[in-house]
This record gives C-alpha cells, structure tokens and sequence, in this order.
C-alpha cells in the first residue's frame, strides 16, 4: 500500500471517528466540513493528480492540527475523474447535491475544469481549480478561481527570461495540447517583447519522436529554442541533434517524473515555475519541510498549488463561517492570499491574479534542479 | 530547405521507420500464422524494455545478458497468451473479433499492470555504441540509432530466411496457408501457431529495447508502437512480415518529409493522406501478391 493511501485510509478513519464524539484530534470536534475534490489520479493527466492528491490529503492534516474550521474539523472528499471531462462532471453532481460538499477544489485538466465549472457556477459552489483555465471561462464563471497561472502568464515568463537573455530569435517546439493553448498567448506577446519567432514546429500529444522538429528548429538559427509541452522527448530530440542554444520550457515540463525521463538531457535548461523544493524560497520552507517528512519525496508546483487552494477555501470558510452559503463564500474568498505557490488575490479579473514576480527561474543542472537568481520585478 | 535538414529528416525517418517495421512485422507473423490481429504487439515492446531495464538496474546484469533476457521475456509472454487464451479460444472456434477483442483486453491490462507493478516513470536503456555521434553536413544520427537500423535489416533479413530455409519456419507458412492440408503432412499446427506468437514476442520485444534508448519507456508506450506497427503492416501486406518492413519504412520516411516538406502542424494529415493513396492503388499492400509468396 502506498504511503498516500494509506494517508487517505487513515483520513477517512479519522472522519468517521470524528463524528462520534470520540475525536482523535484533540483540536476539532463535531461535523466535518465538507469539501469535495476532483483530481485525475489516473489517465493521462496523473502526473498532475498524484501529486496535487497527495498536498490535499497533507493541507487536511495541516488545516485540521490547526484547530480546523472553527474548531470543526475540515474533510476533503476526494475523487478521481480518470482524467476524463465526462466522468469529472458526474463527481462533480455527486460531490455536490449527493455529498453536499460547501466547495470544490480541482479537477487538474483543463477541459474537466470548463466541464464541472458548469454546475458549480450555476449552483452558486465556489470552486478551486488546478489549472489556468482561460480569459473565456474566467470573465462569465466569477466563482470558479484557480491557482495556477493563466497561459497568458506562462507565455509572459517565458519571453521574460528570454528577453533577460538577450534572444531576439527564438525556435520553438510545441506539442498539440497544452502547448497550443500556451502558443495562442505566446504569439501576439512575442510582438510586444520585440521577439521573432523564427521556427514554430508542432508535435503531437505522446509523439515518441520530435527529432525532425527540432532539425527545423535548430535549421532557423535561434538565440534560444521554447519548449512548450507535458513530455520528455523534445528534450532528449534538441539535445540529440545538438541543439547548443538556451532551452526554456514551460511550466508543464516542470515534474520529476518528466525530468527523469529526460535522462542525459536534463541540463541546462530553464523553467519559469513556482517552487524548488531542492532550494525553497523562505515562505516555501515549512511546507518543503513537511512534505518530505510525510512522503518522503520532493513537492514541486501541483502539490503546491493543491496545498494553497485547501487553505484559502479554509481561510474563507473560516472568515465566513462553516455554514456559510456558497455566495458568501464567493465574496469571503475575493481576497489577496499570500500561499506557498504564489501570492493570489481572487478579486482580479482573472480569477487568480498571480503576478509575474512570483515567478522563480529554475534551471536543470545534470538533472537536478536549481534556483537561478533571475525574477521578474513587476 | 537544405541539404543537411533533408538528411536529418532521412536519419529520423529510417530510425522510426525500423522501429515501425520491427512492430509490424510481429503483428503480421502473428496475424500470418494464427489469423490474430494482435492488438497488443507493442506491448510486447513494453515488456521486452522494461524487464531489460529491471534486469540491468535492479537485478545487476549485464547490458548484454540483459537484453537477452529482455528478448526472451516477449518470447514467453507470447508462447504464454497462445497456450492460455488463443488455443482455448481457437477450439472453441472463436471469431477474429473475438481474438481482436482478446488481445485488446490483454493490451490494457497489461498496461496496467505496468503502471501497477513498475510505476508512471519512464525509463531509459543505455545506447549501443555509447552516446557517440555521427555528423554528416551537420546532420546528427547517434551511434546507438546506427545499430538500431543495422539490428533492424539484420532481424528482417533473418525472418525471410527462417521462413524459407528452416523446416520450422516452412512448417509454419505451411500452417498458416491450409492447416488441413498441413496437419495431414505431419504437421502440429497448434504447435506452430505457439510458435507464431513466439515469434511476434521477440520481434516486439526486440524492438522496443532498441527504441528505449532513444525515446524511453513507460506504461502507455504500447499503444503508441501498435498503431504504427499496424499502419506498417497494412501498408506492406498484413500477411508479409517482410511487407511490414517495406511499410515501416515508408510510413516512418513519409512522417518526417513531411514536417520539412509542408509543416508539422500537417505531418499526421499528409503521412495519412500518403498511406490513403497508397492503400488505394495497391490494395494488396506495397509488395502485392508477389510479396505474399515470400515472407
């Protein structure tokens, strides 16, 4: 049995003891409060519900030592949507009118999020997602924030740090996914920033060779190549063909089971991101700490971001009150939170308002992470 | 467009193009053999990779040994699916849907069983030949991809060999073309049709622990490899392992002419379109009825 598991059982032990009167947990008592997740713990995008699975279930342990949601302890009921839109919105239905959960945090993927942003938003359930969701959803959906950054953001760092080097030409890989979404932001900030794309080759989702992509990139002469994908290939490909130009990725290629998989070619390469647990940022320190203690493994940006969105649904819980109806959660939660991830404030027009200074720059060195120096001032 | 990118597009598509022919060429011995389209030919690929690496990282092997020990596994998980499902099956006369049916099922569970057992991680195999390169007019192809190709002709030579120099292999086209007529010449047809499957393992096998060192292997990687190794075999003729190659090769050169040639943002459509065409004027696959005879 793995160790989250075995957290989840031991999670869900502790919930049913709770509700009779014999509280392990000397700081809460009486009903739990209860929040409903959905995370793609399997399909494609487990890769991002493992981890932020595993800093909800930590972020509930946290919440509940406090002294929980004025004094009642908080439970997450969490659900896998196998990282399909379909069945996270079937979670969603049951979370909320079969649960009766007061708030839904996730799902991870995007499409999930547009889907189960449906009911939420028409039933008044604030909601947290883990991902950027978009300008579209973001402007009719003003219940559903999120904690991770927009594209536009991830775009904006990205020619930041190109900008810092001096790239004027840059090449860049793209898979059709998440990089084209990302690609649609990049593209009219690269005017604004004075940056030429030179090469822009796209690859398919899963592609297991992206060798003749990056040839047309390297054939461009960029200053510095973009890698904009949830994949290890193109890393391996531009190293193989002896690409020698700075390579800045984006977020998505910021996991360790990624950079794993990248082997030899996980060098010299750098990620505008959130958190390197390896050289955590001061605020970062404590949860760094306690994450490795309980899972004994290094968090990076998901189980941060699913860390913050249980504690700011707890901090507006707390201000409004465990009762609290959903509008009034809504209004409690559009406030600036200072979270280990980045400092929100869930009253900008994005839904999420992380500025571009809570950016770090990491960069790869023989596969191990480091923090550059490098931030963006606002 | 120059020279040197052209060439780099030949050097990624010949490499793909073997690795798409190795698959093919299991699926269609074993579709040739047992009349089973193996939907689960890459994930002999998947296993064949992965015990190589467990072997070589957690066991302590030698490369060698390892790959070797690789190789058998696929041989053996194909012998075990023939024994286990195919020929219980098969006595039953079961239709080729329900063997399509069968070996999809396989497919994901054993994909599962991957992520179950080994984990979500991908893995990497160290390169033949170390991680030396050759560069020609700036063109860059690895020392290991260079031994991949090689390996490649070298296990395609040896099946069309097998199948018209030794009694076994004889035996199983045999097999394969009129069981009556073979069974009545002394032939175990049941038993050539374990070898069938035998045979696919190891070429799946084979070729994903050549492609591990370039692309990694993870869970999901089976799928991947079974759609392409089965555009290869369609395209070469489903009953010509050999036409597998050919349509390996072709399906992996289209693939990457096409990103230098009009865009990546195209490649799938105008790889697709190019294997449509092809489909169509020769129906029969690239070798046609001629390459059936062999093969």
């Amino acid at each position: 049995m793995s160790l989250s598991s075995l957290i989840s059982k031991l999670a869900g032990a502790t919930a049913l003891v709770g509700l009779s009167a014999l509280g392990v947990q000397a700081q809460t008592s009486g009903e739990p409060v209860k929040i409903g997740a959905i995370v793609s713990v399997t399909g494609a995008g487990a890769g991002l519900g493992v981890p932020e699975r595993n800093g909800l279930l930590l972020a509930e342990k946290d919440i509940n030592a406090k002294g929980g949601i004025k004094g009642r302890p908080i439970k997450f009921i969490i659900e896998d949507d196998a990282s399909n839109p379909d069945t996270a919105l079937s979670k969603a239905n049951d979370l909320i009118f079969g649960q009766k959960v007061q708030a839904l945090l996730g799902p991870s993927l995007t499409a999930s999020t547009v889907a189960v942003g449906g009911v939420t938003h028409a039933n008044k359930i604030p909601q947290i997602a883990f991902t950027g969701i978009g300008p579209a959803v973001e402007r009719e959906r003003k219940c559903v924030a999120h904690v991770l950054p927009p594209q536009r953001l991830n775009a904006t760092a990205l020619l930041e740090y190109a900008k810092s080097i001096n790239a004027n030409k840059i090449g860049v890989l793209h898979d059709a996914g998440y990089g084209n979404v990302v690609m649609a932001e990049l593209r009219p900030l690269a005017d604004k920033y004075g940056v030429k794309l030179v090469a822009v080759e796209k690859f398919e989702i899963g592609a297991t060779d992206t060798t003749t992509q990056a040839a047309k990139v390297k054939a461009s002469q960029p200053d510095a190549v973009f890698i904009i994908a949830t994949s290890a290939t193109p890393f391996r490909n531009v190293k193989q063909i002896q690409i020698t130009q700075p390579v800045v990725a984006a977020i998505g290629s910021s996991s360790y089971e990624y950079v794993n998989a990248m082997g030899p070619a996980a060098d010299n390469i750098v990620i505008p991101e959130f958190v390197v647990g390896e050289d955590p940022l001061p605020h970062q320190k404590a949860f760094v700490e306690l994450y490795k203690q309980t899972y004994n493994s290094t968090p990076k940006n998901y189980e941060a971001a699913a860390w913050d969105a249980a504690h700011i649904i707890a901090a507006a819980l707390n201000k409004a009150g465990a009762d609290a109806t959903g509008e009034k959660l809504c209004e409690a939660m559009k406030a600036p939170y200072s979270g280990v991830l980045a400092n929100y404030d869930f009253s900008a027009d994005d839904m999420t308002g992380i500025p571009i200074s809570s950016f770090i720059f990491s960069k790869l060195v023989g596969g191990k992470y480091t923090r550059t120096p490098f931030r963006v001032t606002q | 467009m120059t020279l040197s990118l052209v060439l780099q597009a030949l050097f990624a598509g010949v490499t793909n193009g073997i690795v798409y022919a190795l698959v093919g060429m299991g699926l269609s011995a074993i579709f040739k053999g047992s009349r089973v389209i193996n939907a689960m030919q890459g994930e002999f690929a998947v296993i064949g990779a992965m015990t190589t690496v467990l072997l070589l990282t957690k066991a302590g092997w030698p490369y060698p040994a390892a790959i070797a020990g690789g190789a058998i596994s696929g041989a053996l998980v194909g012998a075990f699916i023939e024994v286990a499902f195919v020929r219980f099956m098969a006595r039953k006369n079961a239709s080729e849907d329900s063997f399509l049916l069968l070996t999809i099922g396989l497919a994901l569970t054993l994909s599962a069983s991957v992520l179950f057992f080994i984990g979500r991680d991908g893995h990497l195999l160290p390169p033949l030949g170390g991680e030396g390169v050759l560069i020609i007019l700036d063109a860059v192809i690895q020392f290991h991809a260079l031994w991949l190709i090689a390996i490649g002709i070298g296990a395609t030579l040896a099946l069309r060999a097998f199948y018209h120099r030794t009694t076994v292999g004889l035996s199983m086209m045999a097999a394969s073309i009129d069981a009556d007529g073979a069974a009545t010449t002394g032939i175990n047809v049941g038993r050539m049709r374990t070898f069938t499957f035998v045979l696919g393992g190891l070429l799946g096998a084979l070729g994903g622990i050549l492609v591990t060192p370039l692309i990694g292997v993870d869970y999901q990687l089976g799928l991947n490899l079974t759609l392409k190794g089965f555009a290869a075999a369609v395209l070469g003729g489903l009953t010509n392992p050999l036409g597998a190659a050919v349509g390996g090769l072709t399906l992996g050169l289209v693939e990457s002419l096409a990103i230098i040639g009009i865009s990546s943002s195209y490649k799938d459509v105008v790889a697709f379109s190019v294997l449509i065409v092809i489909m169509i004027l020769m129906p029969q696959g690239i070798l046609g009825r001629a390459g059936r005879r062999g093969g």
